[in-house]
């Protein structure tokens, strides 16, 4: 047996002992720790919802910092007029009338806007007012906005005009306006018709320029959709309680509703149902909903040939009992929308309770069997983010519709512009569109106009509301804008909507409250039914 | 004591401890403890767990992912709308429910096969063109190598998800659409390898000896060369199986995914987000772990793979 060497000392064996690797990878971990400590927590989500606003550090009358659901690529609003939009846009640029709380038109720049003929209106602007600039505001600026309002391509201001009228100069302060047929709602459909001075105004939208509002643009980008305006401070009118108005946009509902937890903004609107229920437990923040003049709907395809099963009402109908609508706004509204009675909205002025939409899959299983139409296949399209939680609705709605029998396809239309060419059926097929009809006027003549008063000639432009054509409502709803008699008006108004009922237009149609969330630092923030507010009358408090 | 090794019917081996002048006649300063705290025995350890670890990541996944349709569960589209939203652990819904109250773990498991279907294919796809690519312009160089490398190098400049999102723009979301967009997308990544791998063997001596005995350039490619790099380049295809199903993701968190209601797992976190700040945590955070945890298993796998096959080709060298 060979001697055994003799082993290392036991200093120079290796040990469990720290060795240097270790060291280092510890003091890696510990270095990066540090470096992106900071950053990490910064990324962890809201600060606490007992954070103050930082929107409102800044000069005396307070900063309010406001973030929408969608870009605002103006501050006109000739092609681009959502809900929330109207709010940022008027606080520059103001219009002869206004739509108030009553859904009434109410005198801005107008010191009167009387119907002095059947046909012809009279206006007079008032003397005090005039522009940030101080320049004065001149029938010429009227005469300009107007006229560019019925230029600009697809407009959605002009197409709801029953026509354009002429303008015709009295004097400095005074004209005329007037139409072919008589227009009772003239006041009220120039609302949307905001001023600008004449050589400074476009056939397209303005992102800058000058406004006779109570505040002033500091800086645009419409790109970004990021804004900053200022008090008007040579306002003609009573000065803006706010020294300085932040308007952002942020299209992901989850970023706006931390925005607000952590003070990042002062107000969100046109919020989902979900985000209003979550956000009405936060101490810091009010919840402010009103009834809504914004109807949403199903709305089928007019433009189907004579042999769809989709041409024939009873098809149509029968359709409108396969949506248990009672689950879908306990479930996916949160019982923030009503079901519609009618076929506009019920705060709108003119409105006639028409019937209600009952669930009853049996009966449409039967009325679907007898006008052969039992394997129904439909296709649906939406504009992304059109209301609050489409694809959800949309996605229940297929469920129930193969209940009885019909199957569904979806096709969500990305944000961009191509659902004008899908809804005008350049883009392709389709049975069913789920989309929003906004109302700014509070009439439901406005609303019964731009979506039932087509005519051949319209449509073939593609002009009209989904190849929605019947001479016999487009007569009654003429007769009824032509009418000054406010009772014969609405009883001419009821005979239309009932007609319009009985063709079943819609599979189902909705409206929506109006949510708005805001910090409790906001203060006398009135909420419209027609889902804006006045800017100027806003206060924060420190 | 050392003992010689005489076993029947073989050769005498002699002890070499007993052999004059010899080291192993005596203990080495080597220990068995030294042996494996070495660098290439943890090297080796490490892959093996990496390849343990990420089989059991993928496995959660894949397993139950494959057997969706012999498992008892609800219709990933149909739900009832009075268990909407329900949380994890409610009864019968153990990952809870969505706000149109379809079961979670169903569309989980049915939208994971959507993912997995199209990574798959997108791999075979993109790996065969791959190789073959690949293969050609490493063997044959020249202008077929000048066409292959530029395409490569043209369609890396580009940018991939905007690539991607236009052409399921062109040609509208639908599972083939996808899988060969992301197909087109990943064939660089095989092409590069295998062109490497062939420019080093086509100069060995066994490539030679075919080539002087006739064999046709095609055979040579397909009966000698692929065999030989086959073990590596499939490693790296495996580990784009968790790109493809990320990117897969990815298109359908934007939209651009196969059409609703069929479910996805980029479009069911895509449907979840905007409620995640409302407590609805579950909507986001089961499929994004789900997600997480195959391509990080996947990823071990294939990493531990490649240390192996590193390993073999250095001993074998």
């Amino acid at each position: 047996m060979p001697q055994q060497p003799a082993l290392l000392p036991t200093s120079d064996q290796p040990t469990r002992e720290v060795s240097r690797r270790s060291i280092l990878k510890f003091a890696s971990l510990a270095g990066a720790g540090a470096l992106f400590a900071p950053a990490l927590a910064a990324c962890a989500g809201p600060k606490t919802a007992n954070t103050a606003s930082t929107a409102g550090a800044g000069a005396a009358g307070g900063t309010l910092s406001i973030v929408l659901n969608r870009n605002l690529v103006s501050l006109d609003n000739k092609l681009n007029q959502y809900d929330a939009a109207v709010t940022v846009q008027r606080a520059v640029r103001e219009a002869l009338t206004k739509i108030g709380d009553d859904l009434k038109p109410e005198l801005v720049l107008a010191e009167s806007f009387e119907q002095t003929k059947p046909t012809e209106w009279t206006v007079k602007l008032r003397s005090d007012i005039h522009y940030s600039d101080k320049s004065p505001v001149t029938v010429e600026d009227v005469e300009t906005a107007l006229k560019l309002y019925f230029q600009v391509k697809a407009g959605y201001v002009a197409s709801q005009f029953p026509e354009q009228p002429s303008f015709k100069k009295v004097d400095d302060k005074t004209f005329t306006l007037t139409t072919k047929t008589p227009v009772v709602t003239l006041n009220s459909l120039m609302s949307n018709i905001l001023i600008t001075p004449a050589k400074d105004n476009k056939a397209e939208e303005l992102s800058g320029g000058l406004g006779t509002g109570p505040f002033v643009i500091a800086s645009a980008d419409s790109g970004t959709g990021t804004y900053k305006l200022t008090r008007n401070e040579s306002y003609w009118g009573e000065k803006a309680k706010l020294q300085e108005v932040n308007v952002s946009y942020q299209e992901e509902e989850g970023a706006r509703v931390i925005a607000i937890t952590s003070g990042q903004a002062d107000v969100i609107d046109t919020i989902t149902p979900e985000s209003a229920a979550s956000l009405k437990t936060n101490a810091d923040i009010d919840v402010i909903e009103t009834p809504g003049t914004r109807l949403i709907h199903l709305f089928y395809n007019f433009r189907k040939p004579a042999s769809s099963p989709l041409s024939k009402p009873e098809v149509r109908e029968a359709l409108t009992y396969a949506i248990d609508h009672d689950s879908l706004i306990k479930a996916l509204m949160n019982n923030q929308v009503t079901s519609a009675e009618g076929v506009v909205p019920k705060t709108l002025a003119g409105f006639a309770k028409t019937g209600d939409y009952s669930y009853d899959p049996a009966k449409a299983k039967q009325m679907l069997a007898a006008a052969g139409a039992s394997d129904l296949k439909l296709t649906f399209i939406w504009e992304d983010s059109e209301f609050a939680g489409a694809s959800r609705v949309l996605e229940a709605i297929s469920q129930m519709l193969a209940a009885v029998g019909v199957t569904a396809t979806l096709k969500m239309i990305p944000k961009g512009g191509e659902i004008n060419a899908w809804r005008r059926g350049e883009a392709g097929d389709w049975d069913v569109l789920a989309n929003g009809y906004g109302n700014q006027t509070g009439l439901a003549l406005t609303n019964l106009q731009g979506q039932y008063g087509g005519t051949a000639e319209k449509e073939k432009t593609r002009d009209t509301y989904h190849g929605f054509v019947v001479p016999e409502i487009t007569a009654l709803l003429d007769q009824a804008g032509a009418e000054a008699d406010e009772a014969k008006r609405n009883d001419l108004l009821k005979q239309a909507q009932e007609k319009i009922w009985a063709l079943w237009p819609a599979m189902w149609a909705w409206t929506p409250n109006n949510v708005l969330a805001k910090r409790k630092r906001v203060t006398t923030l009135k909420l419209r039914a027609i889902n804006s507010y006045d800017l100027g009358s806003v206060t924060v408090s420190a | 004591m050392t003992t010689s090794t005489n076993l029947p019917g073989r050769q005498q081996v002699p002890n070499l401890s007993e052999v004059p002048g010899s080291i192993l006649g005596r203990d080495s300063a080597v220990t068995k403890v030294l042996l494996r705290r070495s660098a290439a025995a943890r090297r080796a350890r490490y892959s093996t767990i990496k390849i343990w670890v990420g089989a059991i990541c993928a496995g959660v996944v894949v397993v139950p992912v494959a057997l969706a349709q012999l498992l008892p569960l609800p219709d990933p589209i149909i739900g009832q709308l009075s268990e909407s939203s329900l949380p994890p652990l409610s009864a019968g819904h153990l990952f809870g429910t969505d706000p149109n109250g379809r079961d979670l773990l169903s569309r989980v498991l049915h939208g994971g096969q959507t993912s997995l279907v199209i990574g798959v294919l997108a791999i075979f796809v993109s790996g065969l063109v791959g190789i073959v690519a690949g293969a050609a312009a490493g063997y044959f160089g020249g202008w077929v190598d000048t066409i292959v490398s530029r395409l490569l190098e043209a369609q890396m400049s580009l940018p991939l998800l905007l690539m991607l999102l236009l052409v399921v723009a062109l040609f509208g979301p639908s599972i083939p659409v996808i899988t060969l967009v992301i197909a087109f997308a990943q064939w660089p990544e095989p092409a590069r390898i295998t062109r490497a791998l062939v420019l080093v063997e086509r100069e060995k001596p066994y490539v030679a000896a075919a080539r002087v005995l006739g064999l046709h350039r095609i055979s040579i490619i397909t009966r000698h060369l692929i065999p030989n790099i086959l073990q590596q380049v499939l490693v790296v295809v495996l580990l784009l199986l968790a790109q493809a199903v990320l990117l897969e993701s990815a298109l359908s968190f934007l939209g651009a995914g196969v059409q609703r209601p069929y479910p996805t797992w980029g479009g069911i976190i895509s449907d979840g987000r905007e409620l995640f700040v409302t407590g609805k945590w579950w909507l986001v955070t089961i499929p994004g772990v789900v997600i997480a945890l195959l391509v990080v298993g996947v990823n071990l796998v294939g990493d531990g793979l490649r240390d192996r096959v590193r390993r073999a080709k250095g001993e074998e060298s």
